[in-house]
Formats: C-alpha cells, sequence, structure tokens
C-alpha cells in the first residue's frame, strides 16, 4: 500500500466541561488518517492525537486485548479499538463513538462508576468463612474443578456486552452481562463459600431476571466469555434456590 | 431493588423449553411421517390413521404426557413472547402484559385439556 493512502474516521466529539468557546454540543469531526494493512483503529485514534487534534480524548493502555479500556462503537457495534482492523473496513469512512449506554465524560470516554458499583454488588471475590492460616498450604483445586468456572473468569471488564445488551439501554437499573458472569464465575469456585450471601443480589428482579437472553452479550464478547450461558445457568441456580424455599424450612439445611 | 417471582415463570419456560426440544420431533416424526406411512396402502388411510391415534392418545399415560408438553410448551412460548415484547419497547405495562401472555397460555391449556379428555 502507497504510503499516500488514507482512510477517513468520523469520530465523536463532546467536551461538556468547557465554557465559551471550549465548550460543545455533541457533535462529529473527519480526520484523513494513513492507512496501513496492520493498524487497528486505536492506531489511527492515536496518530489524530499525535498529529492532528491533541484534545481528542480517549481510553487505551496495553494494545493487546488485555486491558479492556479501548472499547468504543465502531461503525455501530462495540468492539475493542485495538482489535479493529481498518483493512477490514477501508475504503469506506469509519465512524467511532464511545460505547452506548453509558454516559460519556468526554469525547470517546464513558463514565464507568455505575458498572463499577454494580460489578462490586455481586461480589466477584473469593468468600471465606474461615481463612487457612499460610503455613496449612494453599486452597487445592482439581483441573476439572478449575474447568468449571475458567471461561468465565476470562472477562477483562471491557464493558463492551454493556453496549450490546438491549435490556441496559431500556433498564439502567439492570445489573448487567459481565457483573452478573463474574458473580456466577465465583459461585463456581470450590474455593468459595459465599454463593448465598451472593445470590441474595444476583436472585433480584434487576439481576439474573432483567435478561431476556438476547445473547448480544455474548456475541461481542472479545474473549469468549459467553456472559448469557452464565445468566442462564444463573437462573437455573436462581430457581432452585427461589422453589427450595417453599420446602425446607428456615435455617434448616445451613 | 426487589425480591423476583420471575423464577416460578421463567422454570415453566425453561420446562417447556426442554420438553419442546424433546418431544416435539418426535410426536411430529410418530403423527406425520410413521403413521401415515403405516396406514399409507390402507383404504380409507385418514379412519385408519384417526382409530390409531385415538386408541394411542386415549391412553391416561400417553394423555397426561400430551398435557405436560402442551402445557409447558404454552407457557414458554408466553414467556419468550412476553420478553421479546418487553425488549421492544412494552415496558410501561408489565403487569398487564404478563397477565395478557399467561392466560392466554392458561386458556390454551384448559382447551388442551377439554380436548384430551375427550378423546
Amino acid at each position: 500500500m502507497s504510503d499516500n493512502t488514507k482512510i477517513t474516521l468520523e469520530v465523536f466529539r463532546y467536551h461538556p466541561e468547557g465554557t465559551g468557546q471550549t465548550a460543545s454540543k455533541p457533535s462529529y469531526d473527519r480526520y484523513d488518517v494513513p492507512f496501513h494493512d496492520d493498524w487497528v483503529v486505536l492506531d489511527a485514534l492515536n496518530w489524530i492525537k499525535d498529529n492532528s487534534d491533541g484534545s481528542l480524548t480517549y481510553r487505551w493502555s496495553c494494545r493487546m486485548g488485555v486491558c479492556g479500556s479501548c472499547g468504543m462503537m465502531v461503525n455501530g457495534e462495540p468492539k475493542l479499538t485495538c482489535a479493529a482492523f481498518l483493512k477490514d473496513y477501508y475504503p469506506k469512512v469509519i465512524k467511532i463513538e464511545p460505547l452506548v449506554n453509558f454516559q460519556v465524560e468526554r469525547d470517546l470516554t464513558v463514565d464507568m462508576e455505575q458498572f463499577m458499583e454494580k460489578l462490586e454488588s455481586v461480589q466477584p471475590y473469593v468468600i471465606r468463612d474461615d481463612v487457612n492460616q499460610t503455613d496449612d498450604g494453599e486452597y487445592k483445586q482439581s483441573p476439572a474443578q478449575l474447568a468449571r468456572y475458567k471461561q468465565y473468569s476470562m472477562c477483562i471488564n471491557c464493558m463492551l456486552c454493556y453496549s450490546a445488551c438491549p435490556v441496559m439501554g431500556s433498564e439502567p437499573e439492570f445489573v448487567g452481562p459481565a457483573a452478573l458472569a463474574l458473580g456466577h464465575r465465583y459461585n463456581l469456585d470450590n474455593r468459595d463459600q459465599g454463593t448465598s450471601q451472593r445470590m441474595d443480589r444476583m436472585m433480584e428482579h434487576e439481576a439474573v431476571w432483567g435478561c431476556t437472553f438476547v445473547g448480544e452479550c455474548s456475541t461481542v464478547c472479545p474473549k469468549n466469555v459467553d456472559p448469557a450461558g452464565a445468566i442462564q445457568q444463573a437462573k437455573a441456580a436462581s430457581a432452585q434456590k427461589y422453589f427450595k424455599k417453599f420446602f425446607v424450612p428456615k435455617g434448616a439445611g445451613k | 431493588m426487589s425480591k423476583s417471582n420471575e423464577a416460578f415463570w421463567w422454570s415453566l419456560f425453561s420446562a417447556g423449553g426442554v420438553l419442546a426440544a424433546l418431544c416435539m420431533p418426535v410426536f411430529v416424526l410418530i403423527t406425520g411421517f410413521l403413521i401415515p406411512k403405516l396406514v399409507g396402502g390402507k383404504e380409507d388411510p385418514a379412519l385408519v390413521f384417526y382409530d390409531m391415534f385415538s386408541s394411542m392418545a386415549s391412553k391416561w399415560p400417553v394423555r397426561i404426557t400430551l398435557f405436560a408438553v402442551i402445557f409447558f410448551s404454552l407457557f414458554h412460548c408466553a414467556h419468550r413472547i412476553r420478553h421479546t415484547l418487553m425488549d421492544l419497547g412494552l415496558r410501561h405495562s408489565t403487569g398487564l402484559l404478563a397477565a395478557i401472555c399467561y392466560l392466554s397460555a392458561l386458556t390454551g391449556s384448559v382447551f388442551a385439556v377439554l380436548a384430551l379428555i375427550r378423546l
């Protein structure tokens, strides 16, 4: 490809905090960016920031699909921009927007606060009634026990699934795919003893039961976590718990 | 944040999905292909088909099985339709929507009982 080949990016711009001339209403700016076969959308954004417009704001870090910070809408689809190659869109214009279903902070960055609160609310960490002394050694886990939850532990919190989920758009209280999948991941972990306290949250109307099984979360997931599958399994576990309370007297079998 | 009775409806949905997926193809195979093939060469195949099917379906275990498949499948459909409509934007009158969907399934089930008893 010759050095002069260009591709056009149409980028969402919004600087809500500015005053006077620097304040802006949401708008789109167009940039002509050098086209290279091995460039991803994130490379193009970095080129814009270095060469064309230093005020462009977006999150990124690892450039290799591990950190989960560079998620954006690329032509209307939630994608990690470090994994979206320009050549897959060339010669068409690529439209870059912040992840939908989130509040925009500035340009392509979104407010993650609510997501973090939801994530915290399912207690995505190993909960123990008793904690072994270091001398007692580690908690053993067989390959089979690891396999039960490993897939769900691959989540990088990139929030693409929150942008893909139609329930998220119409019910902002919905706990959402990634958080529910991570809650389920710890419920499946044999070292964990916190299932019942985690399930109190996960059985709520806004949690697993908010899911209408559209499945888009699993389609867009860059790590093949399959949050939709995790939510369906969590629904089955919730249903078991729901019916159990009619048959098992309170406090029994604890 | 609220507790949910969705588990109850989801269980019917789930049971319906399993039963529909497992039993429906078998029923279609039996009533749509095997019996017609069996009676195909006979005189007045429709009558023979009816005799065979009604003698089979009038046995109580078969009636109960048929009812279970119909009942759960209807509630499966009702639940799926309800959530699809919610996805399409009908989120304001969810109680009414649920009532319409599940009452339809219930009505269908009552008709199924009447039909199965008459067999």
